[in-house]
């Protein structure tokens, strides 16, 4: 599981142009760190500086008797998904199974084409073991200890440290591993020659085998490891035992099945209508995940033979009878017009509802409204009787899917949890970034639509909506949705805070958003509006076939500098009190005092969420280049 | 000419019909009560100089622009306020621009497709396999799967001609179609366009193409400052034009 896998995979030679020759490294330094004697100065100012800035977090992170990493790795479980109850625990692995086989089989049905030459992978291997082996080498002297494993201290109360040589005893594994890497890269260097400019190996493999080395790390690493019973009270950390003894089996699946997965997709490849069936999926999974997997709910079956089924049939066949009819070419302005009416019952029934005037179920006012919907577009899909069936099977499946989310929405969940609710930690960080992006992306479309809209009402509405939003602080908005919420629902409604501030997230990112497609909106020059007109397209058409898609691919850099925002502010949920990622490292860990005593212990914490939330921010800055990069071909 | 440009049977002589039509653009009257009358299977050069009104003129016929004074009466539809109007005659109304205005962000088929598949509700098969004639018609079917920015400037002006084609309309409107072009490729054109002209088309071209206007043209129409100057055949346009301000123009430009 070392790197020597990937010497063996970097011979498949692909034919790729070759990296441009670079300068050896002796030439690259002088050229640019050492050109004149301003540039050789302001060169060693900031090594220093650089030096002086990060001594005290190394001296902290390997070095002060402070720090307690078992802090963080005995409350990994707690960091990742707070209060969910042990004993369904299953649940949250089978939803990462879930999540991990539609990436693979997405990875195997588009086969990105990404690759990372043999040289960059060797300099990788390279680099990093200079970093551990810098690392090793800046060891202080072993602190001394008493008989009763106390530190000594001297006169001046300073701790007491053995020599330097006796700091590198206790760092054996890491000279160890940092030869490992240094001879990996070595190897891949020195063993292609020439070649190692123009070897090159899949994006995705390298991906795939760093993430088995991670896996296969589990089973031989001593880490520290969480063992015993809370109930018990027999809760300790056992730094000697193998790491997560609890978690090596279940993430060797998921490697497993991320690889299999990866190869059934591929195998597909060439079928039909896999594609949007994936991408369908994914639209679907964060609900799925949510509210049947990870929620368990209890349905009433009772209750879905006697009113949800028939309900759903009544729709499904009126409905689809009204979208058949409505897609008849020979129709005309008839559709267009029950459409509106369709659309007011819809809008009638939830303004209704809200004041109590109808006690109608909140399911048939959704239908209205989704039957609302789908007559408006029906014109578009009028023709002939394989494209209307088409139409009509879409009403069926999305009127089912919907159906089915709002029972499960409506039926109780069976978890035992003793939080208010069974989100929390990075799981709920992850939740609340995945759908505020689902809603706010959408909203904040319509949003600056509406704002370069030419009908006035719209425009104010927009103008309005995005202004104020802009003009007040993300946490002013939360205090206001997690404490206000309720006094603007109808008597009777209730919201969890969980879900209150996630609204609070989506509105707030939504104006953000809003702004960023306007810029892409106004740089879509008029000649395309007008081309659009001339060939007789709709409004409608013209915005979403040929404007839209010229702006959001403009818009790309700035909405996913938005989209990591939402996923970074998703951190200030702590202030209003829900226990996400970093409020269990500010304020549940530094707490805990039984079963092991880790009161105070906040920096470890800061250090690791902060880490996380940096891996996860860059992988997406990441993606967005690539994404633009590959977006721009053919466009100009 | 295949049969993408075929003649539609009708028994309507006058296919444009403009009367005293006025157009503003805040103080200024970009439109002086235009009137002139289109025949179909006619082919009209509108010539003048620049801001004399032509482009406006033409953009206010599939109502790119809106009039403010006058009728303008297309296949028998008159153009007003009425969306429903003004999407039947867009529709039955091909334009081509002098910015070939094609969609980047789709391949030169869809490009073609696009208005016949969302408009016409035509079958997806049906529609390439019309845009295919198209394209040849126009001479570039091995472009197809190409996207506009790969294309040289006539490629994409041809391209342009073919997806309003695609629509097939009844009437072709021309604005400066080889104005943006590098001289080499305005003939490729100049060539299709002559092409659409003997097949029977209904059009009407701004251009500064004497060329084409003498050799193509039913009737050419001179227009400066808003205003109709002078209408005539090319032979009379060309060799005795009544008008001294046709006669100063002509005299600028020969």
């Amino acid at each position: 599981m070392s790197g020597m896998i990937t010497v063996e995979e970097a011979e498949e030679v692909v034919a790729l142009p070759p990296e441009q020759p670079s300068l050896p490294p002796g030439e690259w330094i002088r050229k640019n760190l050492f050109s004149s004697i301003g540039n050789g100065v302001l060169t060693v100012l900031f090594a220093l500086l650089l030096v002086f800035a990060f001594r005290g977090l190394v001296n902290f992170a390997f070095e002060n008797p402070e720090r307690d990493w078992d802090a963080v790795r005995a409350n990994l479980r707690l960091y990742m998904t707070f209060a969910y109850p042990l004993d369904q625990y299953v649940r949250v692995w089978v939803s990462l199974g879930i999540v991990l086989s539609l990436s693979g089989l997405s990875a195997g049905l588009w086969s990105p084409d990404g690759y990372v030459s043999a040289r960059r992978i060797s300099t990788w291997f390279l680099g990093g073991g200079a970093v551990l082996l810098a690392a090793a080498l800046a060891v202080q002297g072993q602190l001394q200890r008493d008989e009763n494993g106390e530190f000594l201290i001297d006169e001046d109360l300073e701790l007491i440290r053995g020599s330097w040589a006796s700091g590198l005893g206790s760092r054996i594994s890491w000279f160890a591993l940092a030869a490992i890497l240094i001879g990996a890269g070595a190897a891949i260097w020195f063993g292609l020659g020439d070649r190692r400019r123009n070897t090159f190996v899949r994006t995705v493999n390298l991906t795939y085998a760093g993430f088995g080395v991670i896996v296969g790390s589990l089973w031989v690493v001593r880490y520290g490891h969480y063992n015993g019973s809370p109930a018990e009270g027999t809760h300790y950390a056992d730094p000697d035992s193998l790491v997560a003894m609890s978690t090596r089996l279940p993430w060797t699946v998921m490697w497993v099945l991320l690889g299999v997965s990866y190869f059934v997709g591929k195998a597909v490849r060439g079928w039909p209508l896999l594609k949007p069936l994936a991408l369908t999926f994914w639209g679907l999974l964060p609900f799925f995940v949510f509210w049947v997997v990870l929620r368990d709910p209890d349905i009433d079956w009772a209750h879905v033979w006697t009113t949800d089924l028939p309900m759903y049939l009544a729709f499904a066949v009126i409905g689809g009878a009204v979208l058949f009819t409505l897609t008849n070419p020979s129709l005309g302005e008839i559709g267009r017009a029950l459409a509106f009416v369709l659309l007011l019952v819809a809008v009638f029934t939830f303004v209704g509802g809200f004041f109590g005037w109808f006690s109608m179920l909140q399911k048939a006012r959704l239908s209205f409204v989704f039957l609302a919907a789908f007559a408006l577009v029906a014109n578009n899909f009028a023709g002939e009787f394989a494209k209307r069936r088409t139409f009509v099977i879409g009403w069926l499946l999305t009127l089912g899917v919907m159906h089915y989310f709002v029972t499960l929405i409506n039926s109780a969940s069976t978890l035992n949890i003793r939080s208010d609710s069974f989100l929390g930690g990075f799981m709920f960080t992850i939740f609340a970034a995945v759908f505020g992006l689902m809603f706010s992306f959408p909203l904040g479309v319509l949003l600056a639509l509406a704002r370069t809209s030419s009908l006035p009402i719209f425009r104010l509405l927009a103008t309005t909506f995005i202004e104020v939003v802009r003009g007040i602080p993300f946490i002013t908005v939360l205090f206001f949705f997690s404490i206000m919420l309720p006094l603007f629902l109808p008597e009777g409604m209730e919201v969890a805070e969980h879900g209150a501030v996630i609204v609070g997230l989506v509105l707030f990112s939504s104006a953000y958003l809003a702004e960023n497609v306007r810029g892409g909106l106004q740089s879509v020059r008029r000649g395309q509006y007008e081309a659009a007109d001339a060939t007789g397209l709709t409004t409608a058409q013209r915005t979403g076939l040929i404007v839209l898609p010229q702006a959001l691919r403009v818009s790309i850099p700035p909405l996913v500098g938005q989209t990591i925002s939402s996923y970074k502010e998703t951190s200030l949920f702590a202030i209003v009190g829900i226990f996400d990622f970093l409020r269990i490292a500010n304020n549940v860990v530094p707490n805990q005092s039984s079963p092991i005593n880790f009161v105070g212990h906040k920096r470890e914490g800061l250090l690791f969420v902060s880490l996380i939330y940096w891996i996860g921010s860059y992988a997406m800055s990441k993606y967005s280049q690539k994404l633009e990069k590959k977006l721009g071909v053919g466009s100009r | 000419m295949t049969d993408a440009m075929t003649l539609h049977a009708s028994s309507t002589a006058e296919m444009i019909v403009c009367d005293a039509v006025d157009k503003w653009y805040g103080d200024f009257q970009a439109l002086k009560g235009v009137s002139a009358t289109i025949a179909e299977r006619e082919v009209v050069v509108v010539l003048g100089p620049s801001g004399s009104g032509k482009s406006t003129w033409i953009r206010c016929i599939n109502r790119l622009e809106a009039h403010q004074g006058g009728r303008i009466v297309v296949d028998g539809v008159e153009l007003t306020n009425d969306t429903r109007n003004i999407e039947k005659i867009r529709s039955e109304v091909g334009m081509v621009f002098q910015q070939f205005n094609l969609f980047p962000h789709l391949t030169v088929l869809d490009n073609i497709t696009l208005a016949p598949r969302w408009v016409r509700k035509v079958p997806k098969a049906d529609a390439e396999a019309k845009a295919m004639e198209l394209l040849e018609t126009v001479g570039i079917p091995e472009q197809a799967e190409k996207f506009p920015g790969q294309l040289s400037g006539g490629q994409q002006q041809r391209v342009a001609i073919a997806r309003a084609l695609a629509m097939e309309p009844r009437v072709m409107l021309f604005d400066e179609p080889t104005s943006a072009l590098d001289p080499e490729m305005i003939k490729e054109v100049l060539d299709v366009m002559k092409g659409l002209a003997r097949s029977g088309m209904t059009m009407i071209v701004v251009t500064h193409e004497m060329g084409f206007a003498r050799e193509v043209a039913d009737r050419i129409i001179f227009m400066e400052s808003g205003e109709i100057v002078e209408v005539g055949t090319p032979e009379h346009f060309f060799t005795n034009p009544t008008e001294d301000r046709t006669k100063l123009f002509l005299s600028q430009i020969l």
